[in-house]
């Protein structure tokens, strides 16, 4: 009886580090760490994401996540980026895979971006993240995008005064 | 307001011009010179002025597409340009009713359906007219990706074909309404629901009952073939069956605006009347 409580505790101690080794030995880097772009302005960085353990490591998920660094501005991760949860091939003992993360800057300010890594049993194992990357985004101002100002005040204003003429007339 | 000054000179005679032609003529003049036309395209132009300075900036910023934002211009052109043809028939014989001009009209040597025809086209007049003045905001945006023929080809047959329907749909309530207030809120809130399908989730509209809504509806049909054309590239004739319901709507509702308006153009509204 005790030898089978024993074999029972050791089987929910063990069951946790057995699965979290999935995500124990890996680790993710990223590059470039620091990128300044401005509004609207498309980039890319990349994540390496290395198996430093024993065994080969299946089964893992990298997602990309982008935060305001200032209170007050609203930061949906889903316009900076259409495709943000990457399902990675298995990884070789010693080997890495790097993955692309192309995105769009929707906002201005300053921001942190950053990957997760977790295996995609759902374990409950905090993920392995990579280093912030710290995105400046400037302001850009766009009052006549492409020269379309004259377009957009001339055809009013000449219809305009077209319809003034016409009402001057019918009135003289 | 059509003032036909000389009866006498619409007599069916072998060289007067047909009795269509002569209200067309003459609703032509009340409507442009009349100042009304004028105004209502200097209100068009400044909307969709405001839409395409909006889809320049975003295009500019990466945010659209060129074709996306060509598309979406187009595409505000032919609801609000249908819906100036709405508000012109929709107040053609409710009108002048109010105005106590319509006693005037039936007695001219003109038919009624010959009076209806010619305020039909009048009222599309207007979508011509709004059409050209989105010509330049087109060409502004599509000229760099090589789709202003296309969008201009299609935006201009969709929508005269929309233009069509929502004229002749005007016109319709306008023979049955009681006031002019009556014709032209009806009218109002019939365009409101053909463009509320446009609202639904984008789930909503890929499933076969959203489908099939966005199929038969004349407005939301027509502007998705549109969107096909100078969105996704398509070929003329790829998803032609989206034209469908915007040829039957133009052919079916014409035809009955200007059977109905045979014989329900009266002095007195309403539909017992």
């Amino acid at each position: 009886m005790r030898v089978a409580l024993l074999a029972v505790s050791a089987g929910v101690l063990l069951a946790p580090v057995a699965t979290a080794a999935g995500t124990e030995n890996v680790t993710v880097t990223v590059a470039p760490e620091r990128i300044a772009t401005e509004l609207g302005g498309k980039f890319a960085f990349t994540s390496t994401i290395s198996n430093t353990g024993p065994t080969k490591a299946r089964g893992l998920i990298a997602h990309l996540n982008v935060l305001s660094l200032q209170d007050g501005t609203y930061v949906d991760p889903e316009d900076w980026s259409a495709n943000r949860t990457r399902y990675l091939d298995p990884i070789a003992l010693g080997e890495s895979t790097t993955v692309t993360w192309r995105m769009q800057a929707v906002n201005d300010g300053d921001f942190g971006i950053y990957v997760a890594v977790l295996p995609e049993s759902g374990e409950p194992v905090p993920p392995v993240t990579g280093p912030t990357i710290r995105l400046d985004v400037a302001e850009r101002k766009t009052l006549n995008a492409g020269g379309i100002v004259p377009l957009v005040l001339g055809i009013p204003a000449a219809l305009g005064l077209m319809a003034l003429a016409i009402r001057i007339r019918r009135r003289g | 307001m059509t003032e036909l000054a000389h009866p006498s000179e619409l007599a069916q005679t072998s060289e007067s011009p047909p009795g269509w032609l002569v209200v067309l003529s003459q609703e032509l003049r009340d409507l442009w010179l009349g100042g009304r036309g004028l105004v209502l395209s200097f209100a068009f132009s400044v909307l969709v002025g405001i839409i395409a300075y909006l889809v320049a900036t975003n295009t500019d910023l990466n945010f659209l597409e060129q074709r996306e934002s060509t598309s979406l211009t187009l595409q505000v052109a032919i609801a609000v340009g249908g819906l100036l043809t709405l508000l012109v028939a929709a107040d053609a014989v409710s009108g002048e009713r109010e105005r106590g001009t319509l006693e005037t009209l039936l007695l001219t040597p003109v038919s009624r359906r010959e009076i209806a025809t010619g305020k039909l086209v009048a009222a599309l007049s207007l979508w011509f007219a709004a059409f050209v003045i989105t010509v330049p905001y087109v060409w502004f945006l599509g000229h760099g990706v090589g789709i202003v023929d296309e969008a201009l080809v299609a935006g201009l047959a969709v929508g005269t074909l929309v233009a069509v329907f929502l004229a002749s749909l005007g016109l319709i309530v306008s023979c049955f309404a009681a006031s002019n207030r009556i014709s032209l809120s009806l009218s109002l809130f019939v365009l409101l629901a053909f463009l509320a399908p446009t609202q639904l989730p984008a789930g909503a509209q890929q499933a076969w009952a959203g489908d099939l809504l966005l199929r038969v509806n004349p407005l939301t049909a027509g502007e998705r073939y549109v969107s096909k054309i100078v969105v996704n590239g398509h070929g003329w004739t790829e998803d032609i069956s989206w034209l469908l319901s915007p040829v039957i709507g133009a052919l079916v509702f014409a035809t009955a605006a200007v059977l109905v308006s045979g014989r329900y153009i009266r002095l007195r509204g309403g539909v017992s009347g």
